[in-house]
């Protein structure tokens, strides 16, 4: 018998193009994507759009609104983005990046053309389908309404499926509104939409405020038949979607159709890591999407 | 290729920026810039980041047309003071390059000393020189950069002058030293009897010392948020004495700011 | 299951016809501590005189083997301002692990229930996992193991084959036909009924010999009701927040990943870092913001991923009880005693 053991090589299928959940090669494999236009909004913040660059493989990258994925620019730098764009386009994304660390103060000085690498998209997303024939409220504060983005892209496009739709967006300063541009276009399409700021300047003139005086004034006219029949979408800060959830719990409006989107530092959002753990529970995977029973039962979330 | 000049080299698509930079000693033993010029294998590539235009350890000759500023040493005396100043007004960045330019050094051992006049007597005999208590960069001057290490690990000077070239942000582990020593399977040190500062220095060094089966003196200075208090229980339970303890903990001076502040969070 | 016995003198043999064509990993001395007392590491072994079967426990696990503290995920070619992604699972042979303890043998298997059996599997560890040869040893309860609470004090699966030291022979399981093959090599029997009387004998001694215990029951619970308890800044206050823990665990496998870039700037790479939650930057993201800042919050999360989180997940906990972090921890902070606290906190109120 020859006592020598035979090397089992895993790595021989790796550059095989398929992927799946369980497939040991899609791992680590990345799309090469395309940035095609990088379009500052604010001071801080700067819109990309990126395209999977193999044709084949932009047909089959497919998301839902909450997800995020994982772009990467090699050497420096990997980081978890929430989608902010329709999810009816496949293969390409609309990220809205804030300047906070290494790869997200590199990317604005990258030009148009560039590769960087995405994986995923990972992580749940909001029940859009579930929520067809009901009120939707979509809430934002701050950066939040980049992954709401999508949600309302979603909204917007299959709006007749809908009843009433509340867009409330509030930031600390008028400066920091994000795709004030667009505001009009949504309200064209039959959407409400409510925004507000903490501080206002002499250039401001909307309301002031916290988020909750619009959110509660929307409520406080309702029946029952209306909160029984509204899913509420929260995305923000975390002090913010806790006053938020607790006026929507006032309301009952009932805690499945209640969800946020949480936000933890994440290396492989692959449930393998832990760094983005809550308490015991993967945000990259039970999450980013959870909704209000679960955060409840979550120790840390908020 | 010319200081500043994006022109040639670029990462990515995003044009490098090659700093004009210049080193600097005050009271040391310049064993932090020799550490640089130490490692022959990636010297040209180190040299090809930044341009440098004053290092008299590795050049005749200098201009004082720079950027960045790399100092080392300690300051002692009034002339340094001075000097030293004038590199701040030139330089668009102050780097403290070792242990020396940051805490002092092991230079500042001499502040012990009730009268510094007795010390000066014990080391310099009858040829007195001028020596006032030991100052940090930082108790003089602003201070943007600080390079910690007794010398400093060419490597992750050589990291800096990359992130400066690139524009990556530079930052030093923010845990003690311990978690390297155990990728290093070093045996513990308190665990052969030795005294060792590992679980409160920063990390960044590889821990260099305990590798060698030598205890940590703590050159780089405290993790983030150490937690002293236990680190001084630990070491009187191992039967080290308060002496021990504070040798250690005076040695390079990074740790003259927790002193007998115990729990710093 | 098939068992066999051999002659004591037969195992040397074994191991120098498997040392002449694989790379062996085994227990070795290497150092004394203050006390005298040897201090036992894993690593190559080509001699198997250098082999301490008799070994009490290794400071550190044979995790470096499957999951390096550091490795490279991929690594970039840089041209013309463009990349390459490569990648290698940085494994190109089997080995052998001589000589392992049921505890280090468990921790295999619970990584592989997350590592291997659930989504996205990973293949830096497969494929290292892949290619393990498993020769388990039987060990010699020391004073802080508490493997038996943890129910890993006997492995059942997980390795090629297990010795049992008899006194007088060897008592071998056999779980695979490559190991049932190997042992064609050297003189073995068909074990009778004394060597079954034996054989028990000498594993209810061994069980009577476990001194530490824990205990674990509803601790899933009381874990969530002692969330707030003050217990746990007691033991913050001790923590090091050093990560020696999470070093010298057999089952800990929390990341980070690094991107650098090569001083030539010809070539880039991702690498892997094993981290700790106890570590101060665990929980901080870009911006600044740290979900957990003290000491306690981060070590009570160690304990509600190992004993809370893994058990919703995984029906056991993510601990076999071999006592290493307790050894190691220079604050004295151990397993059984920091459980036994969180469960009387509530008695004390």
């Amino acid at each position: 018998m020859n006592p020598e053991l035979k090397f089992t090589d895993v790595a021989a299928e790796l550059y095989a193009p398929q992927k799946r959940k369980d497939d040991l090669k899609g791992f680590e494999y990345t799309y090469r994507a395309e940035i095609t236009s990088i379009y500052p909004l604010t001071e801080m913040e700067t819109l990309y759009r990126i395209q999977v660059v193999d044709p084949e493989e932009r047909r089959r990258f497919a998301f839902t609104p909450g997800q995020f994925l994982m772009l990467e620019m090699p050497g420096i730098g990997e980081a978890p983005f929430s989608i902010s764009s329709s999810p009816s386009i496949h293969g390409e994304v609309e990220l809205c990046i804030r300047k906070v660390g290494n790869l997200t103060n590199f990317l604005p000085r990258v030009k148009r053309g560039t590769h960087v690498g995405i994986r995923g998209p990972f992580g749940t997303g909001f029940p859009m389908q579930n929520m067809h024939g009901q009120n939707v409220l979509l809430i934002a504060g701050g950066l939040g309404l980049v992954p709401l983005r999508s949600p309302i892209a979603y909204v917007m496009e299959n709006r007749s499926h809908f009843r009433d739709v509340n867009i409330i967006y509030g930031t600390k300063n008028p400066s920091q509104l994000l795709f004030t541009y667009q505001y009009e276009i949504w309200r064209k399409d039959d959407i409400d939409i409510e925004i507000i700021v903490e501080k206002a300047d002499k250039s401001w003139k909307g309301p002031s405020g916290l988020i909750t005086d619009p959110l509660e004034d929307i409520l406080s006219g309702r029946d029952s038949e209306y909160y029984h029949n509204t899913y509420a979408i929260v995305c923000g800060p975390p002090v913010m979607f806790k006053f938020v959830c607790n006026m929507l719990n006032e309301f009952h409006i009932p805690m499945q159709k209640m969800f946020v989107s949480l936000e933890r530092r994440m290396h492989c959002g692959m449930g393998k890591c832990c760094r983005c753990n809550v308490g015991s529970t993967y945000t990259c995977l039970t999450g980013p999407v959870f909704d209000y029973w679960t955060v409840m039962n979550l120790k840390e979330a908020i | 290729m010319e200081a500043g000049e994006t022109g040639t080299r670029t990462y990515l698509g995003v044009p490098l920026y090659r700093p004009r930079v210049a080193f600097f000693e005050f009271s040391s033993c310049e064993g932090c810039q020799l550490q640089i010029l130490n490692n022959e294998s990636t010297l040209l590539d180190f040299l090809s980041l930044v341009d440098v235009v004053n290092f008299r350890e590795a050049m005749t000759g200098g201009s004082d047309d720079y950027e960045i500023a790399f100092v080392e040493g300690s300051i002692t005396r009034d002339d340094e003071v001075k000097r030293l100043k004038k590199i701040r007004k030139k330089a668009k960045t102050l780097v403290a390059l070792g242990s020396c330019a940051c805490f002092g050094g092991v230079n500042q051992l001499k502040n012990r000393f009730k009268d510094i006049n007795k010390a000066k007597k014990e080391v310099y005999g009858r040829h007195p020189i001028d020596s006032e208590p030991v100052r940090t960069l930082e108790d003089i001057v602003k201070v943007d950069l600080k390079i910690y290490g007794c010398p400093v690990k060419k490597e992750e000077v050589e990291k800096i002058a990359l992130h400066i070239a690139i524009g990556k942000s530079i930052v030093f582990p923010k845990y003690p030293v311990c978690m390297e020593c155990k990728r290093n399977e070093n045996i513990c040190l308190f665990e052969l009897g030795e005294p060792c500062l590992g679980p409160v220095t920063r990390a960044g060094c590889d821990s260099w010392c305990p590798n060698s089966r030598a205890g940590c003196w703590g050159c780089r200075g405290p993790a983030d948020e150490p937690n002293m208090e236990q680190m001084k229980k630990i070491m009187e339970e191992y039967g080290f004495s308060e002496e021990t303890i504070m040798d250690r903990l005076e040695c390079f001076g990074g740790f003259s700011s927790l002193m007998g502040k115990g729990n710093t969070k | 299951m098939i068992f066999r016995t051999f002659e004591k003198q037969e195992l040397k043999k074994l191991f120098e016809i498997l040392a002449a064509h694989n790379r062996i990993i085994g227990p070795v001395e290497t150092g004394r501590d203050r006390d005298g007392r040897p201090v036992y590491a894993f690593a190559d072994v080509t001699d198997y005189d250098d082999v301490e079967l008799k070994y009490s426990i290794t400071k550190l696990p044979a995790k470096r083997f499957f999951l390096p503290f550091k490795e490279d995920l991929s690594t970039f070619r840089i041209e013309n301002d463009t990349w390459q992604k490569e990648i290698s699972y940085n494994v190109d042979r089997p080995l052998i692990f001589f000589g392992l303890h049921p505890c280090d043998i468990n921790a295999l298997n619970k990584l592989d229930k997350v590592l291997l059996h659930s989504v996205y599997p990973m293949p830096y560890y497969a494929a290292k996992r892949e290619n393990m040869f498993i020769v388990g040893m039987d060990c010699i309860p020391q004073p802080y193991c508490f493997c038996r609470s943890m129910g890993s004090d006997t492995a059942l699966h997980g390795f090629d084959m297990f010795i049992t030291d008899l006194g007088s022979r060897y008592f071998v399981e056999i779980l695979s036909n490559t190991a049932f093959n190997f042992l064609k090599n050297i003189k073995t029997s068909e074990p009778g009924e004394d060597d079954h009387v034996l054989y028990m004998k000498v594993v209810a001694k061994r069980n009577n010999e476990f001194t530490r215990h824990v205990d674990t029951t509803d601790l899933t619970k009381i874990l969530d009701m002692e969330f707030q308890s003050e217990v746990w800044k007691e033991w913050g206050d001790k923590c090091l927040s050093c990560g020696t823990c999470s070093s010298v665990c057999p089952t800990c496998y929390c990341y980070g990943v690094d991107e650098t870039v090569d001083i030539d700037l010809k070539g880039a790479r991702k690498t892997k870092m094993l981290h700790s939650c106890n570590l101060i930057d665990f929980a901080e993201v870009a911006g600044g913001h740290n979900f957990r800042p003290g000491r306690e919050n981060r070590l009570k999360y160690r304990y509600y991923h190992k004993h809370r989180g893994f058990v919703e997940a995984f029906e056991e906990s993510l601990c076999v009880g071999c006592g290493r972090c307790g050894e190691s921890c220079l604050a004295d902070i151990t397993v059984p005693e920091v459980i036994d606290s969180i469960r009387g906190s509530g008695r004390n109120k």
